[in-house]
């Protein structure tokens, strides 16, 4: 019997070394095909466009679907034609009307025309989805179509920025009426028909997206054959696949370590390009501070922190310069952006600063405060962005840090109601300084931290109906000012977009840029 | 318990009605846990990005608001109809979870099992028959260091070694980019499909990357093995009827292999079957180090989301599983061994 | 055993006596393999004990220390003269984290033994005793906990209990003991209904005694001779399924202390940019330690398992024979 087993395990192991010389050992095995190879952390939810309010099926949905407005790629930021060659207001900012491009056709050759699109906003609202996307397009009251190539929006109140509002997810990306169901969200594994540059073969949820080329599509070839998304769990892990080879690129993200040890790599290429996705500490101020006892109800005490802020600290340590510190809670390089926190606070920690105003209030230190964040929804990065915030904080001697942190799904749930002093991140449904002021500051915001100012409601209605784009970015300037005056919240970083790809593949930079939208038919190999 | 015989009818019959409460009672515990426990699965769907108020009214829309033992009544009564319920978070039904994702655990872990058996019972033959020898020293070393070994630890080493260092083996996923774009998917075990579309080259990269995380699985669990097995090869070597070949002249190659082994392994079964729980706990460790798109991961990714459906349904095919397989277990045991009673 | 007729004290006086020697006379009768493997599990599992207790002085800094005398640890170092073992991202020490998370890990470890003893001896003991219908429940609710994979119901307890508990060295201990209760009720209970049977118990049913009485006095010491060897045993495996709550993110938070199972997670995307100790020390001790715990485990079994029991003989000496007489064997 021993005999036996020693020639069968020979047999086996020279079968094994045959198999593996013929198939070759792990060479690149992407570089034959045309079709691009992207590896993503992100996550996907609901594709149907009425179903999904995140980034990573956003990413999916910009492949298969077009908007009624584009925004970008590179500095053509400001809202322009798409599925809609015009869109103007008519009689006052509360009405807006939108000329549609003919001669579109949907992937399985369904026309394209005003009923598809009345039907895209009717199913978004009517389908309310938890995940919160038909709240974006809250202030539509209804939609009406004038013909098969014009469709007509009726606001609640005015809104300069609609045609902003247009180049989101939301609504504006325009299904086929005959296949989408009116009142409930298309299951991701069900054939989905749009008119973009692609359709989507095969997905399998967790996993992957395989994309090929829409036959139908209206606008340019795409540079590729095909695009397949390959879906990581960890940064690690994704960082060792691009390295082997097994994806041609990899975007949306990175850890700061990994990201670092790439760009030491001759392989691949680092790309960065301007990012709008921001950082922020927020502060419970008013009767929410006082209900939890937290001390930044204090003025002084929220204006010792942002003294203290160490953002250079965390830029350069935890995120290796992968981030750039942020004075406003605008994210810089959109039109209207100052910095306003530099003006107020300066540019680097000034601990003397902070002790003087808290000894102007008689506050008593150290002051003992207790400082939220989560450990995985914003990035492994997390935990060790907050010791830093901690360590300077107590280095100055005036505060004593504890941190607490918490799973996403319970964080988010509570927010300003049980926490004092926590982290928040913030992505932009569309590129304008008025989505990065409106969430937060204005009366009945998300964070529930208590800031009510009436000045700034007011300043915030004046920016909607302002009437030139002059007299609007003027206003947000003086609601920046006013935001760093109050401080209810402290931002801190502004990241950028980075994509890492093979040095034989073209064209990422063309689409990095504030959108953040990963243009895969722009890029080639 | 008087501890009288009973036929195998009885025993059987009596074992598989127990199936039914145990099940309902895991049920009910995972139930109650994930509804008592605070976060909300749609404040973390909503992200950051809405007023409560909107919250509420979803959560409303949903019925998480309704009295307990009326959600309960509800999942029950889906159950009872085969509907295991949708996901919160990315509406997937359960059932296609347990389809798509199972599969995938399912490679895994039978491929991990043959890997643990062999190592466990080649070594462990080998220690009991030569106990006290280097063979058995070393035999049983290396069965508490490779079990003492975390999971992924001894994974971190294996990607670090032969995927980074060496560069021989991938290191994630089930099956390289290409591979899973294009090959048809019947059973989502790969290697089923890729034989069914008669692809070799997808064969072979599946089998590639099932290597490196069914070996960490194996070894680990395998030196579990090697305990079990060596006890029970020394055992059945100090038997009776070992002996009695002994005096009859059989040369000892032939005691040992033909009688001592064969009756030392008539256990395996049993000791497999107990090894389940400690496979699919391991599994989920594994899959989440190898980026292996099992149900272990994917519960792991629904637990942070407090996805209650997600988790629920999950939970409960875990459980059923190593009940399913202790019950049979059971059943081949009390079919071989007359020695066991209920 | 002398039979029942002195004052109850002096009963307790003189079982109590031979029954510690009873419990220790298994580790002085080891002999040969056994005993090479119960001295070297115990010299690890006391390193470790000598670390955990002493770490305060052993530790060169403070397991969230990333400065001494006024400048930075350097981020990522390499092992050095002054960190031995590196720094991690967090320009903490690893030797430090380590030493300090032999202290996490043992408490939790030690915690969760009690909590499992405390819930499961007594349960089984009056489980098997009093048999009926509460048996039958108890053993159909620890069947189905014993059902679920170890791992995945520690996570789920330690998930849920994580925003409650605010320490997390309870929680893990708490989720630890929900996979080991079972284990321990099976284990006793079984021995009791074996033990129930004999005749000494019989006897003392037969003399009166009420059921308490019986229980502590003959089952009790018989009964827990099974448990050191488990309780090592399983605090191997506590130690392992604390490491893999570390590593999925559970359980004991990096804030309140060190954790080896989630400095090998933060170290798993360091290994692929060529940074080897971060992960590399944290994962030896984890071996280390639960590999000592089973060669102490495994070494009190060999003796005490009766299949692989060898008792170390000592010489016979049968006398000079005397003339006349035949060989004895």
């Amino acid at each position: 019997m021993k005999r036996r087993l020693r020639f069968v395990l020979a047999a086996a192991g020279v079968a094994v070394a045959a198999l593996w010389a013929v198939t070759g050992a792990t060479a690149r095995t992407t570089s034959s095909s045309s079709i691009l190879i992207d590896g993503s952390t992100e996550t996907v939810t609901n594709i149907d466009p009425a179903g999904n309010y995140d980034y990573g099926t956003a990413t999916v949905d910009y492949m298969i679907f077009n908007r009624l407005l584009a925004s970008g790629p590179g500095t053509n930021l400001a809202p322009h034609p798409e599925l809609a060659t015009k869109c103007s207001s008519v009689g006052g900012l509360a009405t807006w009307a939108c000329d549609l491009r003919k001669g579109v056709e949907f992937s399985n050759g369904d026309p394209f025309t005003s009923t598809d699109v009345k039907f895209s906003f009717d199913r978004t609202i009517k389908i309310k989805d938890p995940s919160g996307i038909s709240s974006l397009i809250s202030n539509l009251k209804s939609v009406t179509t004038s013909g098969p190539y014009r469709v007509v929006f009726h606001l609640g109140h005015p809104q300069s920025t609609w045609p902003n509002v247009l180049t989101t997810t939301s609504g504006s990306m325009i299904v086929d009426h005959k296949v989408y169901p009116a009142d409930k969200i298309l299951p991701s594994t069900s054939p989905q028909v749009g008119t973009g540059p692609y359709i989507l073969s095969k997905y399998t949820p967790g996993q992957q997206a395989v994309f090929t080329p829409n036959p139908h599509y209206w606008g340019p070839k795409p540079a590729n054959g095909g695009v397949i998304i390959n879906y990581y769990k960890e940064s690690s892990t994704m960082k060792l696949a691009l390295e082997k080879g097994e994806i041609d690129m990899a975007f949306d993200a990175f850890a700061p370590n990994d990201l670092t040890s790439l760009q030491k790599e001759k392989s691949v290429t680092v790309y960065v390009g301007a990012g709008a996705g921001i950082r922020y500490l927020v502060m419970d101020v008013g009767a929410q501070a006082k209900k939890l006892g937290v001390p930044t109800d204090n003025l002084a005490v929220r204006q010792a922190i942002a003294y203290l802020m160490p953002r250079q600290d965390i830029a350069t340590r935890v995120y290796h310069g992968q981030v750039k510190p942020l004075y406003s809670m605008v994210a810089a390089g959109l039109p209207g952006h100052i910095d306003a926190f530099k003006t107020v606070y300066g540019a680097a920690p000034n601990p003397a600063k902070a002790k003087a105003v808290l000894q102007q209030a008689g506050v008593s230190t150290p002051i003992a405060l207790t400082i939220w964040y989560t450990p995985s929804h914003y990035g492994p990065a997390s935990a060790d962005e907050f010791a830093e915030i901690q360590r300077a904080l107590d280095a100055s001697g005036l505060f004593k840090i504890t941190l607490k942190s918490a799973e996403w799904s319970q964080y988010v749930n509570t927010l300003g109601t049980t926490k004092g002093v926590f982290q928040l991140g913030w992505f932009p449904d569309y590129v304008d300084p008025e989505d990065y002021i409106n969430p937060f500051y204005p009366k009945g915001q998300f964070l529930q931290n208590g800031y009510d100012n009436p000045k700034m409601d007011a300043l915030a209605i004046k920016e909607e109906g302002a009437k030139t784009q002059e007299d609007r970015l003027a206003i947000v300037e003086q609601e920046q000012m006013l935001a760093a005056k109050d401080v209810p919240i402290v931002p801190y970083w502004q990241n950028s977009m980075v994509a890492v790809a093979h040095t034989d593949v073209k064209g990422i930079r063309s689409t990095l840029d504030p959108t953040y939208i990963m243009r895969f038919w722009l890029i080639s190999k | 318990m008087s501890g009288s015989s009973t036929s195998l009818k009885t025993y059987a019959l009596t074992r598989l009605a127990l199936v039914v409460p145990m099940v309902l009672i895991l049920l009910t515990l995972v139930f109650l846990l994930m509804r008592v426990a605070p976060g909300n699965p749609i404040a973390a769907a909503l992200g950051g990005h809405v007023a409560p108020s909107v919250i509420k009214q979803i959560t409303h829309q949903l019925g998480y608001d309704k009295p307990l033992y009326v959600q309960y009544g509800n999942y029950l009564w889906g159950i009872l109809h085969g509907n295991l319920g949708k996901t919160i978070t990315d509406r997937r039904p359960v059932s296609s979870i347990i389809v798509e994702n199972g599969g995938a655990t399912l490679e895994l872990t039978v491929a991990a099992g043959l890997v643990a058996i062999v190592v466990g019972v080649v070594v462990g033959l080998l220690a009991g028959r030569f106990r006290d020898s280097w063979i058995d020293v070393g035999g049983r070393l290396f069965g508490i260091v490779a079990y003492a070994m975390p999971v992924f630890f001894l994974g971190f080493l294996g990607q670090l070694l032969f995927g980074v260092w060496l560069g021989w083996l991938p290191t994630s996923g089930q099956a390289s980019p290409i591979t899973q774009a294009f090959l048809p998917i019947h059973t989502h075990i790969l290697i089923i499909d890729a034989i069914w579309a008669h692809n070799w080259g997808a064969l072979w990269d599946v089998i590639k990357h099932l290597i490196l995380p069914a070996t960490t699985l194996g070894i680990v669990i395998g030196g579990v093995f090697i305990r079990l097995v060596r006890v029970n090869v020394i055992r059945s070597l100090k038997d009776d009827y070992v002996e009695a070949a002994r005096a009859r002249g059989i040369g000892e190659r032939s005691v040992v292999y033909r009688h001592a082994f064969r009756n030392a392994l008539v256990p395996v079964v049993t000791i497999v079957g107990l090894q389940m729980a400690l496979l699919l706990g391991g599994a989920i460790l594994t899959e989440e180090t190898f980026n292996w798109p099992g149900i272990g991961s994917t519960l792991v990714t629904y637990l942070e989301n407090r996805d209650y459906a997600g988790v629920q349904g999950i939970v409960v095919v875990f459980a059923l599983a190593v009940v399913v397989a202790s019950l049979v277990i059971d059943f081949v045991n009390a079919f071989v061994d007359p020695r066991i009673r209920y | 055993m002398a039979v029942a007729t002195a004052t109850p004290r002096g009963i307790r006086r003189r079982l109590v006596g031979p029954g510690l020697r009873r419990l220790w006379s298994p580790v002085a009768e080891t002999q040969g393999l056994a005993r090479v493997m119960f001295v070297t599990g115990a010299t690890i599992t006391l390193f470790f004990l000598v670390l955990a207790f002493f770490a305060r002085w052993i530790a060169p800094y403070g397991f969230t220390q990333y400065q001494a005398h006024g400048h930075r640890f350097a981020q990522l170092a390499h092992p050095s003269a002054h960190h031995l073992m590196g720094t991690t991202v967090e320009s903490d020490d690893v030797l430090s984290r380590v030493v300090w998370g032999a202290q996490t890990e043992l408490k939790v470890v030690f915690l969760a033994l009690v909590l499992s003893l405390l819930a499961g001896v007594p349960l089984g003991l009056v489980s098997g005793y009093f048999s009926g219908w509460l048996d039958r429940i108890l053993v159909l609710v620890m069947d189905a906990l014993f059902a679920f994979p170890p791992l995945l119901l520690a996570i789920v307890i330690a998930f849920l209990l994580g925003s409650t508990v605010s320490s997390g060295v309870v929680t893990a201990a708490i989720a630890i003991t929900a996979t080991y209760v079972p284990q321990y009720f099976r284990v006793v209970r079984n021995h009791v209904i074996s033990v129930r049977e004999e005749t000494y118990v019989e006897a003392a049913r037969a003399l009166g005694a009420r059921p308490f009485t019986i229980i502590s006095r003959y089952v009790f010491f018989n009964v827990v001779q099974n448990v050191p060897v488990i309780a090592t045993l399983n605090a191997a495996d506590a130690i392992l399924t604390l490491a893999g709550l570390g590593f999925l993110g559970y359980g004991v938070q990096p804030t309140q202390a060190a954790e080896w199972g989630y400095d090998v997670q933060r170290a798993l995307s360091d290994a692929t940019n060529g940074i080897w100790w971060t992960g590399l020390f944290p994962g030896l001790a984890i071996v280390l330690l639960v590999a000592g715990l089973t060669l102490l485990g495994e070494g009190l079994n060999e003796t005490l398992n009766p299949v692989l029991r060898r008792r170390r003989f000592g010489r016979i000496d049968f006398g000079p024979i005397a003339p006349g007489e035949e060989e004895r064997t």
